[in-house]
């Protein structure tokens, strides 16, 4: 397979490994029935998800499907909701290199759900991550899905993820990229029901020679269906990055609005940025908006900063970390936002 | 109650749509062979380098494959349209001397008389070769020459060997290769250096034969310190059958000079416009598109400009307006190329009846073009929901020390603007019409008197109801 948009020549699949370690630590919920969901919703979903939700490719999604060795299923009750994140670690090593990960979340109406997925690397020696989650999401539901990528610098990470929403359903996805020597993410949210709502917020860092490719899709169907995509980036030394957002409105989604922002710090010459936002539109009663902005911190805070007595570093470190923190902030563990700001901070000093 | 709305009525075609009857002194088979290439050029009386060139080109044309992405262009059938048509007529210089009915034709599009008012110049091409071509006398004395390509080839060889094709080369795509091995016809200007020419060049290009393709080749050269504004017009009428507009346009512009280029193009609803435009912009100089796309079928049109010299700025103002039956896809390409370079586009598109406007932009930035300044907007109006609006810029960034901006919005005109107007006395429809107006004038603005005139009567906007 080839991937010309981050220069990559060529790519095969691994041959696929077990993962044995545990990865589900605060699973406490009684109500949750795993076993059910793993014969109902499987080929149940597969007739909700239109063509359009490709993830990142029949490539990916057809290996996950085929050769997945984690993941959760979860099925939740009407009326349910759960209060405590649903957390999953994924800590790769040399005995358990590969994660592929296939999860599935059906909320019945009115019920709500956290779940934070964290993919780490606990060795030097090249990993492999390659996941699909797949959401639905009935009416007046609530699910929040954080995933959090902190992957060694040898690592391939690829991750898919869709949503189908349903009438007054809201998603939220946070994504956080740190890791990685590629990675290839693809939120794809469908919005079918009226009034239902998505939202993305993004942040990654790119530093040594990491490459991204970040793919986010909202489909509008439904009548007043709101989404909004926000992306916040740093790129540094010989990193490189693609983003792809779309806004896509189906005909019939009336008095929808969507919003698309995508906002990257370039600290080094030798980055590369490509932006390929996207508006495709079929109906006239909507209100669509993207923005984008590139290019350095901006000089007159660095100055002000180091007029009170910061170093040059520290002042980007603070610009960078304020640009963050909303996104950091959405995480439902401290012990996580903690170890994430740390993370940057590290990153950005040692540079 | 159904939502009452306001109609934006459909560019009058009229004076646009009467066809002549085909008068030809000679015309080449339908399709492409090497014996049609040769024929071309024998019966132009071509020196061997291009022969050879439109021979290469060919060769070049036949080995690519088919552009898969953009508008379905499996319809156009290039086996089918005749490549060349000489009408029955030589090059004139005096109007009176252009034969009846192609003067009438021309007469219809108010040409001689906006030559008579606004241009410093005027160049008239009516399918394949220019039948007619004018400049002012005292433009001629200050060195400047604006001919038709063929008369250049004869008389500017050297100049035109030396730029010819070498901006778009053949093997930039399929019908660049197309062009290089059947164009005809098309601009020839140069401008010497420090010479500002105040008042604007305009060339037509018509096409009146049925199933023919249109490939005129347009080559503008500005030396150092110079200035100029060029218009284009383009326009056909309709017929049953597929026609096919493969132009390509070449700007050279030197230090420190300045360059308009207008175009107002507005072809038949059977027309492919498939056209290559690219301008080369050295050491503080600039480049000015100002693009208006009403007709066509389907386009695909993509002004690029290359910022090789530093301190050299382009700017782009384009609107597209794709009602029942059209497909336009349309955009512009900038490459900074040099340090301290700076570019605008500023992009609208109005979509209606089942019309699909697509904005297709390219901005990239290459590796040491430090301090570059770009600020791209792309706003779409859609006017009902049978239509289509799409909006895809690319931004390629390779060089951290930029300022790269860019914003696109869609949607219909918002209760607020309409709400905010009236509440300062405006009237509700005076409120609309202002803001459909307001939302064109960026292009009306940049054209001159006549045109723009001509371009507010292409949009008549009849007020009813709510807009969107």
């Amino acid at each position: 397979m080839k991937w010309n948009r981050i220069g990559l020549e060529s790519l095969t699949f691994p041959e696929p490994k077990k993962y044995t370690k545990e990865y589900l630590s605060n699973l406490e919920i009684t109500n949750i029935n795993l076993d059910e969901i793993n014969e109902l919703s499987t080929t149940k979903l597969e007739d909700f998800m239109p063509k359009e939700a490709k993830g990142l490719g029949k490539d990916f999604t057809s290996y996950v499907e085929e050769y997945y060795n984690s993941g959760i299923s979860l099925h939740v009750p009407r009326n349910m909701k759960v209060e405590k994140p649903i957390i999953l670690d994924f800590l790769m090593d040399d005995e358990n290199p590969m994660v592929i990960d296939r999860n599935i979340l059906v909320l019945e109406p009115n019920s709500e759900i956290t779940v934070v997925i964290n993919y780490k690397t606990k060795t030097q020696g090249h990993c492999f991550h390659n996941g699909l989650t797949k959401v639905y999401a009935k009416e007046n539901s609530l699910v929040n899905i954080i995933k959090i990528q902190n992957l060694n610098d040898k690592s391939h990470n690829f991750d898919s993820n869709l949503a189908i929403i349903e009438g007054e359903g809201n998603i939220n996805w946070v994504s956080i990229e740190l890791g990685g020597n590629i990675t290839g993410s693809n939120f794809t949210t469908i919005l079918n029901g009226d009034a239902s709502q998505g939202n993305l917020s993004s942040i990654y860092l790119g530093d040594g020679d990491r490459k991204l490719d970040l793919g986010y899709s909202m489909i509008h169907k439904g009548r007043k269906s709101n989404s909004n995509i926000e992306t916040k980036g740093v790129l540094m030394d010989d990193s490189k990055k693609v983003f792809r957002g779309n806004l896509i409105f189906k005909k019939g989604a009336r008095t929808s609005k969507g919003v698309e922002g995508e906002y990257v710090i370039l600290l080094d010459p030798a980055v590369k940025s490509d932006s390929i936002p996207g508006l495709f539109c079929e109906e006239d009663d909507v209100s669509g908006e993207h923005a984008a902005s590139a290019g350095q911190i901006d000089k007159d805070k660095l100055f002000y900063l180091m007029s009170r007595g910061l170093s040059e570093r520290e002042a980007k470190k603070l610009i960078i970390q304020a640009a963050f923190r909303p996104v950091v902030d959405k995480i439902p563990s401290e012990e996580l936002r903690n170890s994430i700001n740390t993370e940057i901070e590290r990153r950005i000093i040692n540079e | 109650m159904e939502k009452k709305k306001t109609y934006i009525e459909d560019i009058n075609r009229g004076i646009y749509d009467i066809k002549d009857e085909v008068n030809y002194s000679y015309k080449t088979d339908k399709g492409l062979t090497t014996e049609i290439i040769i024929e071309i050029s024998k019966e132009k009386n071509e020196p061997q380098w291009m022969t050879d060139f439109r021979l290469k080109s060919l060769e070049i044309y036949n080995s690519k494959p088919m552009p898969e992405w953009g508008a379905d262009i499996t319809d156009l059938n290039v086996d089918e349209i005749i490549a060349y048509i000489r009408p029955n007529t030589e090059m004139k210089n005096k109007w009176e001397d252009v034969p009846e009915d192609i003067k009438n034709t021309f007469e219809r599009l108010g040409l001689p008389q906006a030559e008579r008012e606004s241009l410093a110049g005027v160049g008239a091409q009516y399918d394949s070769e220019v039948v007619y071509h004018n400049i002012r006398q005292e433009l001629v004395d200050q060195g400047v020459i604006y001919t038709d390509m063929e008369t250049a080839l004869r008389d500017y060889e050297d100049i035109v060997k030396e730029y010819f094709m070498k901006l778009v080369p053949p093997t930039d795509h399929k019908f660049a290769a197309l062009h290089g091995a059947v164009w005809s016809g098309g601009s020839f200007v140069y401008v010497p250096k420090g010479v500002n020419v105040d008042i604007p060049l305009q060339s037509y290009f018509r096409m009146n034969a049925p199933g023919a393709g249109q490939f005129e080749h347009t080559l503008i050269i500005l030396e150092e310190n110079s200035m100029l504004h060029f218009i284009e017009g383009c326009s056909a009428p309709k017929y049953k059958v597929n026609n096919l507009h493969a132009g390509c346009v070449e700007l050279f512009v030197k230090e420190n000079s300045r360059l308009r280029y207008s175009t107002i193009e507005n072809w038949s609803r059977n027309m492919y416009n498939l056209n290559t435009k690219r301008a080369v912009v050295d050491k503080n100089g600039v480049i000015e598109w100002v693009s208006g796309s009403f007709g066509s079928k389907v386009s695909m049109l993509y002004p690029m400009s290359i910022l090789r010299g530093q301190g050299a700025r382009s700017e782009f103002t384009g609107i597209t307006f794709a009602s029942s039956g059209q497909y336009l896809d349309t955009g512009t390409k900038v490459i900074h190329a040099a340090p301290y370079t700076r570019s605008t586009v500023n992009s609208k598109s109005i979509s209606k009846d089942g019309g699909h406007a697509f904005y297709r932009g390219l901005l990239k930035v290459a590796k040491g073009a430090h301090h570059c300044k770009s600020t791209i907007s792309c706003e779409s109006l859609m006017l009902d929901n049978k239509s289509k609006s799409d909006t895809l810029p690319i931004i390629e960034l390779d060089n951290d020390n930029i300022d790269i901006g860019h914003e696109a919005k869609i949607g219909r005109i918002s209760d607020e603007s309409i709400f905010y107007l009236m509440s300062r006395g405006i009237s509700e429809e005076e409120a609309k019409a202002m803001i459909v107006r307001g939302f064109v004038e960026p292009i009306t603005k940049e054209l001159p008197l006549e045109y723009a005139v001509e371009l507010n009567n292409l949009i008549n906007i009849e007020l009813e109801g709510s807009i969107g």
